[in-house]
Parts: C-alpha cells; structure tokens; sequence
C-alpha cells in the first residue's frame, strides 16, 4: 500500500512540473499556433538563474523574482525574433528550427558557464520529507502540482475577465480578424510567450531545491511537456494540466510495476497512441474546415 | 539544359571526384570521413523527399537509420548473417517501421506529426538503451564483422565503391520519384490535399509511399554504416541527430536535387572545423543553425536557384489566348465513356447534419446526361455542402447518391475522381508552387498505367506515357488559352487564368460528371462569357455539369434545369424560366416586401 | 518550386564548390615513421559529464608543464592536444583516427566513458597508437575477451578490482550482511554489474537486490522501496552526482539510510548538493586533495590551482581522475625516456620497463606484459573517501573510519 501511495504523491509532483510547462505550451501555441520548442530549456534557465544569483548573495525570493522577469523577457525575444519571421505560412514548420537552435545555444551556454554540475538551493520546505502511510514527500514537491492548479485557475480569470485576456482569445480563434477588430496581435503574441516563459521559470524554481539544477534538466521534460499538451488537445487549460499530471503519475506506476527502463518508451508510446485514436487531443475541439 | 541533362552531368562529376579523391591517395581517416558523408547522403535524400515534395516533416529520421544499423548489426553479429542477407533485413524492417509512421499521417499532421516521430525516435532510444540482451544496451554491439559479397571481403578500399554505389543509385532514384507522377502527386497532396483527393488521388497511399521511400533508403544508410563501423551504438541515433539530419536538408535546400548533397557535407566539414573549438562545438552548432535559418531559409542550392531564376525570367509578359480554344481535340481529351444509361446522378432524400445544424434537408433530384443542372439558392442554403456530398467530400446522413445507376452515397473522394467525377472548389485550390503544365499533369496522374517499377527505371512505357500525357497537358491548356504560362507557378497567375487552370485541370481527369463551385465569381463579364461558351462546348461533348451560380443572367442563360435551395431543402426545380417566376424562389433571394421585382428579372434575360 | 526549367548556372556552380570543400579535406597524408611530441585525448568536454574532461586536463596538463620546465623529454617540449568526442562512441573513433593518422600523435589519453574506450579498441590496434586511460574503469578496455590487447594501458582502477573493495567495505559495515546494488543503466554501471556479482560470489554472498536508474531521473524511490522491502542494508552504488543526489533525496523521502559504498562516478560536489543527506558515504578512489598532503602534491596542487583559478583543494571535484592523469604523465614521460625516440613501437615497449614514484603509489614496475596488468594502479593502492561536512576526503580523516 505504502507503495502506491508513494508512486501517487512522486508522480504528482512530477505531474505538476509537466502539466506547468505544459501550460506553457497552451498558452504561446494558441496565440500563434506556434511554440518555443525548447521551452523545457526555459524551465531550465529560471532554476540556474535563480541558483546562481542566490549564490551571489541574492536573497531567495529576490533572485527568485529577477529570473522569472528575466525569462519572460527572454520569451518575449524569442517570440519576436525567432517565432514571428518564421510562422508566417499556416504550414510553416521553421520556428520549430529556430527555437531548437536556441534551446542548443542556452543549454550548451550554460553547460560552459555554469558548469555540468549542480548547485544547491536551500529552502525551508525542501529539508524534512513528510511522511505519511508508508510514502514521503517534501513539502517543497507539493508546491508544484498546487501551481499547476493556480496558474490554470489563474490563466482562465485572465482570460475570461480581463480585456488582455479576452484579447488573446480572439488572437487565437481568428488572429487576421483580431487584428481588424483593432487588437495589437504582435504585442499579444510577445505577451503570451513572456507568460510561458515565466510559468516555467516558476516550476523550474520550485524544483530545484529537491532536484539539483543542471544545465541539461530541461530538455527531455520540454520535449514531454510538449507531448501532453498535444495529447491534451492544446486548447483547454484544464485539459492540459489534468493530463500533464496524469502523465507524471504514470510515469511513476510504470516505473514501480513494470521497470524504470521502460518508462520512456512505454510513456511515448502511450502518448502515440492517444494522438492515433483522439486526432485533436483528448479535449481538442474538431474542426470542421469548410471545403 | 533540360532536367535530364543536368542530372546527367552531376552523375558524371560526381564520379569524377570521387575517382579524383581517391587517386590522391588520401588517409584511413579521410576516407573513413568521406564514406560517413555518403552515407548521412543517403538518409537526407530520403529525406528531402519526405519533406520537400511530400510535405511531411520527420523528426525521427535518426531512429529509423538506427533501425537499419541495429537490425543489420544484430544479424550480422548473433545470427552470423552474410552481408547482403544482413542489410536486406535490416531494410525491411526500417521500411516496415517508415510505413507505421505513415499510418498516423490519415488522422494529424503538422506539428502533431512530428510529435509522433519525435516520440517514435524517443521511444527506438530508450528500447535501445534498455534491451541489453539484444541491443547491447548502452555499449551497443561490437566487433561486428567484415562483410563479404560474393566471396570478396569488403575492406575499407573496396567498400569505398560500395557505399558510392549505392549513393549513386539513392541519388538516381530521388531524381526519377520527383519528374515522375509520384513525385508530382506528393506535392499535390503537400500543397493541396483536397484538391488532390479531387483528383483521384489516394493521399494516404502516396504518403506511406514517401515515407517508405524515405525509411529503405534510411535503412539502407544504417546497414552500410554498420559494416562501415564494425560497431553500433546508441548515442549515433538520438534526437539531436534527428535535428542534424532536418538541418542538412534545409541547410541544402529543401526539395531540390542537389540540396542534400550540399547540406550534407557542408555540415559534416562544418563539425569537423568545429572539433578545434573543443567545447564550444555544441554551442557552435547551435548559432549555426540559427544563423542558416536567417540568412538562407531556402538553403544554398533553394537561395542559388532563385537568384538563377531572377536572372532567367522570361523577359515580354505572357498572353493568354482566348478560350475556348475550338481547334483543341476536346474528344481525345475527354477520351472515350460509355454514355448514360438513365441519369446521370440521381440523389433521393439527402440530409446532411452536423452536430445541430442541418446543412441539406431530404433533398432529392435528378439530372440528365449531357445536360447543364444549376444549383442556385441565398447564401448558406446548403449548395456547396452538396456538391461536398456529390464529390465524396461529406458523408451524408440519410439518403442515397446515384451515379450511372450505382450507389456512391460516403465512397472517398478519390474513388469517385476515378469514377469520372471531378470538381472545381469555391476557393481555387490550385497547387500554387507548381506550374500551370504539372497541374494539368497531375490531373492525368491516374490514367497512367506503368508501375513504380517502370517509373523508377525509366522503362519504355513510362516513356511513351510521360511523352504523351505531357502532349496532352499542352493541349488542355491549349483548351483554356493558357499554354503561354506553362511553366508560370500557378499562385502567380492572375484571378481569373487560375480559374481557367483549374477547369483544365479537372478536364484532365476525363469527366463524365463536372461539378462546378461558383466558377464565375470574381470573372469580368468579357471572362463570363468565355465560361458559357466552355460549359457548352463540354455539354455538347457530353459531359455533364452541375453548375453552383449566384449569377443569375449566366444561371438562366446556361441551364437546362434549375435547382433552387433554401436552408437546405428544395424549394423549386425545373426549367430555368419556369423557376425564375416561382414565388417561393422570390421570396427566398428578395423576401415578401411587396416589392414586385419580377419585371427586372425577366427583362434581364430577355424573357 | 520550377521543375521542369533550366538553370545551367547553378549546378555547375554547386558541383564545384563540393569539390573544393572535399579536397580541401585532403591533404597530404602524414607520414606514420616519427611520431609528434603530442599527447592527445578524445574527452567529453562538453554535456553533462563535461567535468571529466576537465578534471584530465588539470592533471595531466600540470605535469606536462613540470617536464616541459626541466628540459622536455628527448629534447623537444610536450603539447597537450584536447578533442571533444562529446561521449559519442562513434567520435571517440573519428578523434582517434585524426590523433593518430592526422596529428601523429606519440599516444592517446582516454576519457570517462568506457563504451568510447571499447569502440576504438580496433582502431588503436590497427594505427599501433598506445593509449593510457585516466578514467574509464570498465575492466574489458584492457582485458579483452577475444585477440590480445597491445596497445591499451591504463592509471586508473579496473571495475574487476573495484568491485571486492567495494563489497569489502560494505560487509564490514553491514549488520544484517544483506548488501544490494544501485546501479546506473549506462555502459559503465551495466558493465560492472558481473563485476560486482563475481565479487560477491567470491565472499560467498549473493546480492539481495540490484536496481537501476537512467540518467536525468528524478526519483528513484520505487526501486529503493523494493532495495528496501529486500532488507538490504548496505549498497553498492554506481552513479554520477545527479543521479546520486536524487537518490540520496528518494531514501530521505522514504525514510531508508542503508550504508552506501560507491565506486568513483560522484564528485566533491554531492557534497554541496546533497548536503547533510551525503554525510558517511563511501567513495572509492585513487586519491583525495583535501586533507594532509605530502610536500610534492601540496606543490602540484598550488600549480593547479593557479593555472585552473581555482580557491580550496575541495574544488577539485574528480581528485582520483586528477591524480591518474598528473601520474600517468610522468609514467609517459619515463617511458619515452626509456625508449629514447618519439617512436610508438618503442613507446610501448618501454612502459613494462618504468619504475616511478608518483602521489598515488610506488609503480614498481607500472606494467607488465599480463593483460591484466596493463593496469598501473593495482588494489593495494586504492584509497576509500567519504563525505563529512561536505567535502570529500580520505576515511582516515574522518570520523566515519571503523576502529581497529
């Protein structure tokens, strides 16, 4: 029993990591059906900066602070320079290159600056694992499928309440017509990928106290974050985190009951066949295109 | 110089150097160097293919080179397999899993589909890494030997001939799939899939196609890099390798001939002047890559080939000749068909819904052979959802669908292309970075009878075939009065030469039945009349058309019988005259506002 | 795309340039009598066991640097030539073809990962370029199973060797006398899975439970929770720093602190990550910087920290891999002294012949013609570190060490 528990409670802290740079897809895909395709390396980056500013003698939540402004400001570039030249055809597929090359630089980048080795990142809810029917968890892991959950509850506040929000909606519904209805797209656009990028700081941040921060952490999650949220369907907040942390739980189950070799490939292939038998995603609206 | 003969010509340089390297007498190491660029040759070219004809974008390539090597190293090694079984096998499979990857290309595309070979490439590493018994695991599998052909041990020297040899052939058949109908249907169905359906074309067949095509020769790189290494391992086909090998093809030039090749050792010589940075190799790569996409998105051989086509333009602007053209052999052209026995279509109670909405409501009608049936009706009446249904577009909900006396209600669109329905849309969808002569062609692609197998090997009746479709390509733009632009890409043709383009096009398929989607839309009265007079030359060779109208005077001018529709149902039919006058029909486009607007109407067309 | 047009221009154009790129490649091939005075290594200087490559080059650059300032060897002046395989296998190979037909190099230094060092086997054999390892520990680099291995020798430890220590250690600390393993699902930590059950078997004990982890996983407490349901409480442990922090965390999580013997994949700096969570864990090694040393590596330690910017001994993350490399140059240089020509056949034979004191051991002789003794370093001299305080030094200095 103690072991289910345990797969539940690890798999839900990873499942909040996904379902959080999963998000992150959601949001910069619907505003211009592209993404940053090395976000995962973004997720990376708000850990080392905030790891490295820390260490310089930056309080926590300062260093904290500065990273995430400084990884939706570098999402923001990305959008403008990498995204935007090339997205401009309905099937354009270069911004998948450019951001790969990015995500290259970044995480080489760091490799060379910051070293292939950890950093320690001490918090308070990162020191004493909770332990409970034979499982245990730090606190500090409980906070990420909790932001998971804000964020999406956040996410649709904003989009349902606010006028930026309603904006983006309309940028992703019909971007051409948005723009004749007076909405700045470019401005929307540069803004959704400065939310991404910050979400994912975020998660990278409140990992990095239990996992060390090392400058190649992001890549494999990025690549899985994208899969869920296509798999999710890509055009509901609730689906997407719903299904990146179901995600981080089967990963654990298959782990604990089959072999943590198998993770990966049986984690991908069960993504695979979602996608076959649900073409639009699990809560992906069909659309009908007109002939 | 035509195709062929620049073809010829990098075939003949080609070996030229080859030979040239090799009496220079160069190091182990160069020529270890030089084999592992023809062979990463080989798995681009397939490749390109995939994604620059089929419009398929793959980022898994690397797992199914694996595939081969893998499949290849193991039979070789436990199995002691000879050479040549080895690498048959190993191809096999890698095909096998090329057609799998095809499969998911039915239901997503995009970016979904590179999800999924990036998936299926994660998922080949991980199998990889894990399978120890079979795989090696992370150390892979070593001391793999030697192959032997024929008794002769292939040693570095000889081996050298080998993989040119097989490059040669790799390169030869990218050359004969793209000037072929393959090659030609691929980017069809890339730049317009339903246009392509439209046309006959099976698109999940000829996608699998590339995709297969793609994976042997991918297949075929893995067994060679296996007896050119003596070992396998896993860190050769990861996903960053997959990334390497999409940015040798765009790096080259997308779709071109001699784009891979020239990405492929542009970018091997790249890493290896990189090796002297040390660690900054990676990082190197990385603004590389960012810098290509930038300044040459179109690749070197892409960015070369515009400016030579800047340069060759043809000077004096192109005419377009009046049409129809009456000297046109339209019998030939429209090949001989049994003739009607009854009508032509026949649709009993047809209803269509989508969700709540109820598109076409129990409609029901009849049309004639060699006959002219409008199908007129307000907006949003439902018209274009039956021409949908007709063509094969839409399933329907209840009813049937009759042609020649057959059923057709839910058969694809393809089939029924082959059955002698063929179509024109709303919103042109003509395949805009072909020229006007290849979308001609590619609506005869399915009256060719020679195989993949003759079409690869340049066999005497695809030649006839090739001759003589192209002939006949030459005459239906003839047809339309648009051979001067033959080799102008059909986006840059003006509005309404596009539409003629796509009337030749949808003639090219031989119709017995031509459905027309508002094909007057946009046309000047002078480019109107000219359409008339199209339709009724046709109709007096025995097509029959079902015209979708919201001109009116062309409606009545043209029709034998007229269909009106109203959300969905019919609300008249019959003579054009007799339809005009109905008080429903009236009602419909004007509304009861007591206004009598009778008088204009039939004054109009002269009644 | 125009497929049916002309460009003459364009392809002659493209032809030629691949020609001249190509030829350019070709230059005139090195002649293979006379070596250069190079020593060259295919490393991993970039990804995540960059650290590697780096901790070789504090070592071996130093000494080099040493024998340059008395005069070189023979004559001429060393250089030391770094290429980045990246961990790739297949680059391992394509660098050992440019260090010995390209740079004629006198001999090739080995990296950290053992699958590289098992793919270029046949081409050393086949250039005759002599080859020392630093690091890579799996025991088939230097005992072949199949042809004899002349080229390949090594100053680091052999898994074969490795492995009893381990277990020897780990017996005497465990009280329930049931021992597993946590190992790393790499060439290196499935490599030594036969060694360490062949050590096992050896003291008549068999493994309770063997688990496996991939690189980049974050928690590991499904296959501790089974370590655990086993009983055993001691374990052998192969794994790199990340990992090992994860694992450490994983038993934190569910509250299981069996004693940990690892072999020498983690670094200093578990010390700052782990924190408190790595005290008492066991490290094997050739070596450790931190603590009393003698006069001779106290000297080659300040040169290494000025020429390498670093502050404490601590910051030397892989001591042991330091230490091999600063031996295993001098053990080269001795050696072409010996032979008297930079020839590779002569280079080769010399090793049997040194005899050197170097800061991990007395090599005396470093080799001899056995196989199994193409290993300088021989159990006698392998040291046993551990964490306190979150630096990694000798057990001696620790409380951690048992009482006689």
């Amino acid at each position: 029993m103690g072991e289910v528990l345990q797969y539940f409670v690890t798999g839900l802290s990873l499942g909040g990591i996904y379902a959080l740079v999963a998000l992150g897809f959601y949001v910069m895909w619907e505003a211009t059906r592209a993404a940053n395709f090395s976000h995962g390396d973004v997720y990376m980056f708000g850990a080392v900066l905030t790891v490295v500013l820390y260490g310089s003698g930056f309080p926590l939540l300062l260093a904290a602070a500065l990273s995430v402004a400084a990884c939706a400001l570098g999402g923001a570039l990305i959008e403008r320079v990498l995204i935007r030249p090339f997205n401009r055809e309905p099937n354009a597929i270069g911004w998948m290159l450019t951001t790969i090359a990015v995500g290259i630089v970044l995480e080489s980048g760091t490799t060379i600056a910051y070293g292939t080795l950890g950093r320690p990142l001490p918090t308070a809810l990162a020191r004493q694992p909770l332990r409970f029917g034979g499982a245990g968890i730090y606190p500090q892991e409980l906070l990420l499928p909790l932001a998971a959950v804000a964020a999406m509850v956040a996410l649709e506040m904003f989009y349902r309440r606010t006028i930026l929000g309603r904006a983006m909606r309309a940028v992703a519904f019909n971007p051409t017509v948005a723009g004749l209805m007076g909405i700045n797209v470019r401005r929307i656009a540069a803004i959704a990928y400065a939310m991404a990028a910050a979400v994912a700081a975020v998660a990278g941040i409140l990992i990095a106290p239990v996992v060390e921060a090392t400058p190649s952490m992001g890549t494999l999650i990025g690549l899985k974050a994208f899969g869920v949220a296509i798999v999710a369907g890509i055009s509901n907040a609730r689906g997407v985190v719903a299904v990146g942390i179901a995600y981080g739980i089967l990963e654990k189950f298959i782990e604990g009951y089959i072999s943590t070799g198998a993770r990966n490939a049986v984690g991908f292939t069960v993504m695979i066949l979602m996608l076959l038998a649900f073409p639009q995603g699990l809560f992906g609206r069909k659309e009908v295109a007109k002939v | 110089m035509t195709p062929r003969r620049q073809f010829l010509a990098v075939l003949v340089l080609g070996l030229g150097f080859l030979t040239v390297f090799r009496l220079l007498e160069p190091t182990n190491y160069q020529i270890g160097l030089l084999m592992r660029c023809m062979i990463l040759m080989i798995v681009t070219i397939g490749l390109n293919i995939l994604i620059g004809h089929a419009g398929l974008v793959s980022l898994g390539q690397a797992a199914l080179y694996g595939v081969g090597s893998y499949v290849a190293a193991w039979l070789a090694l436990k199995a002691a397999l000879p050479f040549l079984a080895a690498m048959g096998a190993g191809i096999l499979a890698t095909a096998f899993f090329g057609a799998a990857l095809a499969y998911p290309t039915v239901r997503v595309r995009g970016v979904y589909l590179a999800v999924i070979t990036i998936a299926f490439g994660l998922v080949f590493e991980n199998i990889l890494v894990e399978w120890l018994s079979v795989t090696g695991g992370t150390q892979g599998l070593i001391g793999i030997p030697r192959g032997r052909v024929f008794g002769v041990l292939l040693t570095r020297p000889i081996y050298f001939w080998v993989v040119s040899g097989c490059l040669i052939m790799a390169f030869i058949v990218q050359y004969t799939i793209i000037h072929s109908r393959y090659g030609r249907a691929m980017r069809a169905t890339a730049q317009s899939e339903n246009a392509a359906r439209a046309l006959g074309i099976n698109v999940t067949n000829i996608r699998i196609l590339a995709f297969v095509i793609s994976a042997i020769l991918a297949g075929l790189a893995g067994g060679l890099y296996t007896f050119l290494n003596l070992f396998v391992n896993y860190e050769t086909f990861t996903f960053l390798h997959s990334v390497g090998f999409l940015l040798m093809v765009i790096l080259g030039g997308t779709g071109t001939l001699l784009g891979p090749v020239v990405g492929t050792s542009a970018l091997t010589y790249v890493v290896e002047v990189l090796q002297n940075v040390r660690e900054w190799q990676v990082f190197a790569y990385g603004l590389l890559l960012a810098l290509i996409m930038f300044v040459m998105p179109r690749g070197v051989v892409g960015s070369l080939e515009d400016a030579v086509r800047r340069f060759w333009t043809r000077r004096g602007g192109r005419e377009s000749r009046a049409w129809p053209n009456r000297g046109a052999p339209l019998p030939d052209l429209l090949g001989a068909r049994p003739s009607f026995e009854g009508p032509a279509l026949e649709i009993r109670g047809l209803t269509l819904r989508f969700g709540g909405l109820t598109a076409v409501n129990a409609v029901s009608l009849c049309v004639e052979p060699g006959t002219v049936h409008a199908l007129i009706g307000p907006n949003g009446a439902g018209k274009s959802s039956l021409l949908n249904l007709i063509s094969g577009f839409y399933v329907p909900t209840e009813g049937e669908i009759i042609f020649d006396a057959k059923g057709i209600a839910g058969l694809p669109s393809h089939v029924l292309a082959r059955r002698g329905i063929a179509r024109t849309f709303q919103n042109t969808e003509l395949f805009g970075q072909m020229t006007a002569l290849e979308n001609v062609l590619v609506g005869l692609h399915q009256h060719y009878r020679s195989t993949l197998v003759e079409t690869l090997f340049r066999l005497p009746r695809w030649v006839r075939e090739e001759r003589r479709f192209l002939a006949q390509a030459t005459q239906l733009l003839d047809f339309v009065g648009l051979s001067d632009y033959a080799d102008e890409e059909a986006r840059n043709l003006p509005f309404g030469h596009q539409r003629r383009l796509e009337i030749a096009r949808a003639l090219a398929l031989r119709p017995r039945l031509l459905l027309l989607d508002e094909p007057a839309a946009g046309l000047t009265h002078g480019e109107i009349e000219d359409l008339t007079a199209t339709i009724r030359l046709l109709t007096d060779h025995g097509v029959t058309v079902i015209l979708v109208e919201h001109h009116v005077e062309m409606v009545m001018t043209i029709s034998d019988h007229v269909t009106v529709l109203d959300y969905g149902e019919v609300i008249a039919s019959g003579r054009a005259a007799a339809v005009q006058d109905d008080p429903r029909v009236i009602e419909a486009y004007f509304g009861t506002g007591g206004i009598d607007v009778r008088r204009p109407l039939a004054a109009s067309v002269g009644g | 795309m125009n497929w049916d047009s002309s460009f003459p221009a364009r392809r002659g154009l493209v032809a030629l340039a691949m020609a001249a790129l190509a030829l350019a490649t070709v230059a005139k091939p090195a002649l293979a009598q006379k070596a250069e005075p190079c020593i060259a290594g295919s490393w991993e200087l970039s990804g995540p066991l960059a650290h590697t490559g780096l901790a070789i080059r504090m070592g071996l650059e130093v000494a080099v640097d040493e024998i340059n300032e008395s005069g070189g060897v023979l004559g001429k002046k060393l250089r030391v030539i770094a290429y980045d395989d990246q961990g790739e296998p297949a680059r391992a190979v394509d660098n050992t073809r440019r260090i010995g037909e390209k740079d004629n190099c006198i001999i090739m230094i080995g990296g950290a990962r053992t699958p590289n060092a098992l793919a270029i086997r046949p081409v050393l054999s086949e250039i005759g370029l002599p080859w020392m390892g630093v690091i890579s520990a799996g025991t088939r680099v230097v005992e072949w199973e199949t042809g004899t291995n002349e080229w390949m020798f090594r100053t680091s430890m052999k898994d074969r060797w490795v492995a009893p220590f381990l277990i020897e250690y780990a017996l005497k600390r465990s009280k329930s006398g049931k021992i597993g393993m946590m190992y790393e699902a790499t060439g290196w930590g499935q490599g030594a899975v036969p060694d360490v059950e062949a050590a096992a078997k050896a003291r008549k004990i068999r493994l309770v439970g063997k688990e496996t982890f991939n690189l980049a996983d974050q928690d590991m407490s499904a296959q501790l929770i089974r370590l655990r349901d086993s009983g055993a409480d001691a374990l052998i442990f192969y794994s790199v720093d990340r990992e090992a922090n994860a694992v450490l965390k994983s038993m934190d999580r569910i509250g299981y602190k069996p004693v940990i013997v690892s072999a020498w994949g983690i670094t200093g700096q578990l010390g700052q990550t782990a924190g408190p969570l790595a005290e008492g864990v066991l490290v094997a090694g050739t070596f450790a910087w931190t603590g009393d040393l003698s006069p001779r590596a106290t000297k080659v330690w300040e040169r290494i920290k000025t020429k390498f910017k670093l502050s404490t001994p601590g910051d030397l993350l892989l001591p042991s891999a330091t230490a091999n490399s600063y031996d295993a140059g001098y053990i080269i240089a001795e050696a072409l002294k010996i032979a008297g020509d930079y020839d590779r056949t002569k280079l080769r034979d010399a090793f049997f012949k040194v005899r050197y004191e170097g800061i991990i051991a007395k090599y005396d002789p470093a080799f001899e013609k056995s196989m199994e003794r193409h290993d300088a370093i021989i159990p006698s001299h392998y040291k046993m570190l551990t964490y306190h305080k979150g630096l990694l030094m000798t057990l001696e200095q620790t409380p951690y060490a048992l009482k006689k």
